[in-house]
């Protein structure tokens, strides 16, 4: 349970898997993760159901960069069935991005791009992910993708969970490819994300909070 | 870090197994069909106690609800409006169930866009005895 909380607490502090990037309308939303890569964390407001908008914050820490910044996303698409729903988004960043600790690079100008697709059931759950990025320290892609499975269905409240895998490849990085196994825990307006990514011996925790 | 991620997944399971039981004892027995086809909606009991109070029932049929942000996007739009008593979300009958306070009204027009507002899509509205 100690381990649990320790492992909750990594979460609360690190920042933003971009799943669930639009809410409804009025809504506000808090997202926080810690992937292989970087801490960030997005703050985003729904003022239309096709559109948010909001503040971003994420440090690359192998370069050591802290990205400050504005995002915008947008519901492209969204398809309906009785017991599914997909979704197609765009968004984009721009801020600051400057050294942090031993880094001396100057801030400057720094903006990324990035398209989600989703489709998911009660049951199941897959997902694509990929984003071009110059956070100050040269040009950067990754893409990812993520399946999953609900061991059990809940209605509204219960306690949801999902056992889930998500392959990465970031051509920059040592090991360009990895997969990284994680357990959901959902419940009402709280989601919570962890898992481990063996190849870069690195913990993955993300937190959202819709509210 | 393996050790906190086999923990994590240990408790996961467990809690599965956990929750699976007690949906299957605590009371949704009858809502809960995963095989896709829709069944009549049981009545939340803040519905049942909004309706005792003289309220009108509204149950609106919607696609796309398939997890608890969908169903908190609902209860928090339709919650803050001043005609509804009570709101709630029937993942299994894929139903958003309202109770409009006597003496106000809600038309179906009003209902589907605040729907699509949540982010949703209306499929079939139903009222009173035939809801």
């Amino acid at each position: 349970m100690r381990t649990f909380a320790l492992a909750a607490a990594c979460a609360l502090i690190g920042a933003a898997a971009d799943a669930r990037p639009v809410s409804y309308e009025g809504g506000w939303t808090a997202i926080g993760e810690r992937d292989r890569e970087s801490t960030s964390l997005l703050t985003h407001y729904t003022p239309h159901h096709e559109w948010s908008v909001g503040y971003r914050a994420e440090w690359m820490r192998e370069s050591d960069i802290l990205f400050n910044g504005l995002q915008a996303t947008h519901l492209v698409k969204r398809w309906f069935a009785p017991d599914s729903q997909g979704n197609l988004y765009a968004y984009a960043g721009a801020g600051i991005a400057e050294g942090i600790d031993d880094n001396p690079t100057d801030a400057g100008a720094a903006g990324f791009l990035g398209v989600m697709a989703d489709w998911e059931t009660r049951r199941w759950f897959v997902s694509y992910e990929a984003r071009v990025s110059d956070m100050g320290a040269g040009a950067d892609a990754m893409q990812a993708a993520r399946v999953g499975v609900a061991p059990y269905v809940g209605d509204f409240g219960d306690l949801h969970t999902w056992l889930m895998l998500e392959v990465d490849q970031r051509p920059e990085r040592d090991e360009p490819v990895t997969i990284t196994p994680l357990v959901r825990f959902f419940k009402g307006p709280v989601l919570l994300e962890l898992g481990y990514t063996p190849a870069d011996d690195e913990p993955f925790a993300s937190l959202i909070y819709r509210f | 870090m393996i050790r906190i991620f086999i923990t994590a997944s240990a408790l996961a399971l467990a809690i599965s197994g956990f929750a699976a039981a007690e949906a299957q004892h605590a009371g949704h027995d009858d809502a809960h069909d995963h095989g896709g086809e829709a069944l009549a909606p049981s009545l939340h009991s803040d519905i049942e106690a909004a309706l005792a109070q003289g309220g009108s029932l509204v149950v609106a049929e919607v696609n796309g609800m398939v997890c608890d942000f969908c169903a908190t996007a609902m209860t928090k739009t339709f919650g803050r409006r001043d005609e509804v008593g009570a709101v709630h979300v029937d993942l299994d009958t894929k139903t958003l169930q309202l109770v409009v306070h006597e003496g106000r009204a809600l038309d179906d027009a009003t209902i589907a866009d605040l729907v699509t507002r949540s982010g949703y899509e209306t499929v079939a509205i139903r009222r009173g005895t035939g809801a």
